[in-house]
């Protein structure tokens, strides 16, 4: 166990070096960097910033400060050396060690920086010093200085630290020589304690700063989170979140448009969905129009052919039981009579079903003899014009949309309208196929049917609208209460429905 | 984020290590352990025996080293041997060399000597002679703006001390008081040692004291080094003559030492560095003395010893 987990840890191991060699360093720098959060990017920004300038203002005004105090220390160390030489050239020339010791002493107890004194004689045995008993080996050497100099300072290396010696001749030599050694022990450690405050304050200020920053991030990523929330929301389907505006910065704008958006697709979602609900109402329209049509056909079957042909066979067995040629003959006539008229009964039934002259002779004809159909049965004069169709035919299901459209159309006149003429164009122009279907009868609200009326009384309109769709067309009513009604439908029929040559056209149809 | 955190942290540590950088330190510099303590070597005894010549502090520890060098340098190329110079505070203190045979010739104040000779037997070697005479007086003196005439005008004042056992820095000016019928503690409101003559004239100049006795010799020597000082202080008041400060040995001396330091100093005047020396000391030279020069001094001691 223990070892199969331990090489998975190895083989994930390896697999992320070979990742990591795989991609360029900056390209990973870059994406470690783009991935963190605008939150730690903006607090990253502060604290850098806060941190780099802290550090530089440490640095310089460490390195500042110890400079300055050290040059004051060396100038203490001979200060203090020429005051010692001074102080104790009597005392030295008469030989009382006590007051120069007591010198020594004060002058270490007063100037806290001093860490030895002590006074060497004319031929450098040391007199008097302050370190008690015995004294350090190599002290005496570590600096010297010539009799007509001023002073020499120099700096020695001790376990205390870095300790500057000055030695001062005393009454030009005569009398001896006075050392005085003063340690930056003290100076280090005020250097470090304001190092330490600046640090501490730079600390403070981060702090400060990543309070602030931490606001301003708020501030700046409210609107951000807001929007991506909406957006997982509207992505979820519901589209009721708005954004709010929280300032007039880019930011602001985006939630407006947003907003817009939003409100936009939550219109388009509800069309879609007005428009599904309306096409399966269709579809259960079709559906039972479909059993309504079998029934009456059904029906048809039953009442007209079926008493059709009851009526031949009553008719046969008249004929059967003649007792004259002559009524024979007579019977005959009759029954060839009821079987003709059987006949087109059953004709018309099949014409209506699906009008066969449309796939044999295509839309031109078939609109032609739909009319002059429409014109025996309701009385109705129908004008017919067809441009650009006649020697060609068109695909058929775009033939069948089309002859579907207006066949509805002209039923709907038939229905509504009260017309008493029908003007219908059929112009193929351009790769274009246009039908118009005019009348002059009452007309009708076209906009306020469309967009409010009830569904059922909508569906006629709809079903034109959709096959007029299908077919990549377009459909549009005017009308106006009073002015008859005006249906156009805009079909392309260029490269998308090839033309083929009619070649089933039949001659004397 | 983790490796954020990581690298603000490196960020800290960064900026930190920046500012905790060591100071400049001098390289090559020579390292001492000062808490290595040893005792300090014994001063090896010198091959020779050194002269050792003591000077009562008549003036300050530096002016003597300045004007007894020549001389000391003289009698050591002489005597062909090292010649040391050796002060104290106080008469008192070199006295004590003298009786004790730490130093083997002293030039000793005139007082000292009376006291010296009467303590432990200390011996006249020779004298100087200033301006012909081997006698000094104390001098009174007061700032040159001072009202005072005398002795009795500086009733209520500071007045400057030399030394102790000095003949003319306070058993003079303490005789005068007497005089007056008062003893110094009550007549002046304040006083002070400065254990040398210069430093008297010095303390008066400065207006620390109201007035001072000083040697008549060394306020005339004062003044010739430095002329600026006729304007800061004047001389109210000049004691009778008394015998001048000698040049004496201590009472255990070889006479063959004692011989030889006396014809050298008899004779300084004839020497060709002679005159350079004499003039460094302020004397035109020196000249053998007896003991009776000094009994006025001791007269004024001993007349002071009883109060």
């Amino acid at each position: 166990m223990v070892i199969r987990s331990a090489s998975s840890v190895l083989r994930s191991f390896g697999d992320a070096l070979s990742r990591k060699s795989a991609t360029s360093l900056p390209t990973r720098a870059w994406a470690l960097v783009s991935a963190v959060k605008l939150r730690i990017k903006i607090l990253g920004m502060v604290l850098a910033l806060v941190l780099i300038l802290g550090g530089g203002v440490t640095l310089q005004v460490r390195a500042t400060l110890s400079r300055t105090l050290m040059a004051q220390l060396q100038e203490e160390s001979a200060s203090l050396g020429h005051d010692l030489a001074a102080r104790s050239t009597d005392p030295l020339l008469i030989n009382d060690l006590y007051n120069i010791l007591q010198l020594l002493r004060e002058t270490q107890t007063n100037n806290p920086d001093v860490r030895y004194a002590f006074i060497l004689d004319h031929d450098g045995r040391v007199v008097a010093h302050t370190f008690g008993s015995g004294f350090p080996a190599d002290l005496v050497s570590a600096n010297s200085v010539a009799t007509d100099a001023h002073h020499r300072t120099t700096s020695i290396q001790t376990e205390d630290g870095v300790v500057w010696d000055t030695a001062v001749p005393i009454f030009d030599g005569k009398a001896g020589t006075a050392r005085v050694g003063v340690a930056e022990a003290r100076m280090r450690s005020t250097v470090a304690s304001i190092t330490t405050r600046l640090l501490l304050t730079t600390a403070l200020v981060s702090l400060v700063g990543i309070i602030a920053a931490i606001f301003l991030t708020w501030l700046l990523t409210r609107p951000v989170r807001q929007l991506v929330e909406a957006t997982e929301a509207v992505r979820s389907g519901d589209y009721s979140p708005r954004v709010r505006r929280w300032a007039g910065d880019e930011l602001g704008e985006l939630a407006d448009a947003f907003n817009s958006m939003t409100a936009d697709l939550a219109r388009a979602d509800a069309e879609r969905q007005e428009r599904e609900q309306m096409r399966a109402f269709y579809l259960r329209k079709i559906i039972g129009a479909q059993e309504e049509e079998r029934k009456r056909i059904a029906r048809e079957l039953h009442d007209e052919t079926g008493q059709a042909l009851a009526s031949v066979m009553v008719g046969l067995r008249n004929v059967e039981e003649a007792p004259s040629a002559e009524e024979l003959h007579e019977r005959l006539a009759d029954l060839r009579e009821v079987a003709a008229a059987t006949l087109e009964n059953v004709r018309r039934l099949a014409l209506e079903l699906r009008p066969s002259v449309l796939d044999d002779l295509g839309l031109a004809a078939a609109m032609r003899r739909y009319a002059a159909d429409y014109m025996h049965r309701f009385n109705t004069q129908v004008d017919v014009q067809i441009v650009g169709l006649d020697r060609q035919r068109l695909a058929p299901e775009l033939e069948t949309a089309v002859y579907r459209i207006v066949q509805e159309a002209l039923t709907n006149v038939a229905k509504y309208a009260r017309a008493t003429r029908i003007s219908v164009l059929l112009e193929r122009h351009d790769g274009q196929l246009t039908a118009i279907v005019e009348d002059n009868g009452c007309g009708f609200a076209a906009e306020q049917l469309l967009n409010t009326g009830a569904l059922e009384n909508r569906l006629g309109l709809y079903g034109m609208r959709e096959r007029a769709e299908l077919i990549g067309g377009t459909l549009a009513i005017e009308s106006q209460t009073g002015y008859g009604t005006t249906v156009f439908v805009r079909v392309p029929v260029g490269e998308f429905h090839e033309i083929v040559p009619d070649t089933t056209r039949l001659p004397g149809m | 984020m983790r490796r954020v955190v990581d690298l603000l942290l490196a960020c800290c540590c960064m900026s930190f290590l920046v500012a905790c950088t060591a100071l400049p330190s001098a390289g090559g510099i020579p390292t001492v352990r000062l808490s290595d303590l040893r005792p300090l070597p014994a001063t090896p005894p010198g091959e020779v025996a050194p002269l050792r010549v003591a000077v009562a502090a008549v003036i300050s520890p530096r002016g003597n080293v300045e004007s007894y060098t020549p001389l000391l340098s003289y009698l050591a190329a002489k005597l062909n041997r090292p010649v040391e110079l050796v002060q104290r505070r106080t008469y008192a203190e070199v006295n004590d060399l003298v009786r004790k045979g730490q130093v083997d010739v002293a030039f000793v104040c005139t007082s000292a000597y009376v006291a010296g000779k009467q303590d432990f037997g200390m011996q006249l070697l020779v004298a100087p002679q200033v301006n012909g005479q081997t006698t000094y007086r104390s001098y009174l003196i007061v700032p040159i703006a001072s009202p005072a005439l005398s002795m009795a005008d500086l009733r209520g004042k500071v007045f400057a001390f030399t030394d102790p056992m000095s003949l003319s820095g306070r058993a003079y000016p303490t005789s005068l008081v007497h005089r007056l019928g008062a003893e110094p503690e009550t007549f002046f409101s304040r006083t002070f040692f400065t254990y040398s003559h210069d430093h008297a004239i010095r303390a008066v100049a400065d207006g620390l004291a109201d007035g001072a006795g000083v040697d008549g010799l060394v306020y005339e020597f004062a003044l010739a080094q430095n002329p600026t000082l006729a304007r800061q202080v004047k001389i109210i008041h000049r004691s009778p003559p008394f015998g001048i400060p000698p040049v004496v040995v201590g009472p255990d001396v070889r006479p063959q030492l004692r011989a030889a330091l006396n014809d050298l100093l008899l004779s300084l005047q004839d020497a060709p560095e002679g005159r350079a020396i004499l003039s460094s000391l302020g004397i035109d030279r020196f000249v053998p003395i007896e003991d009776t020069a000094y009994d006025n001094a001791r007269h004024l001691t001993d007349g002071n010893s009883g109060t």
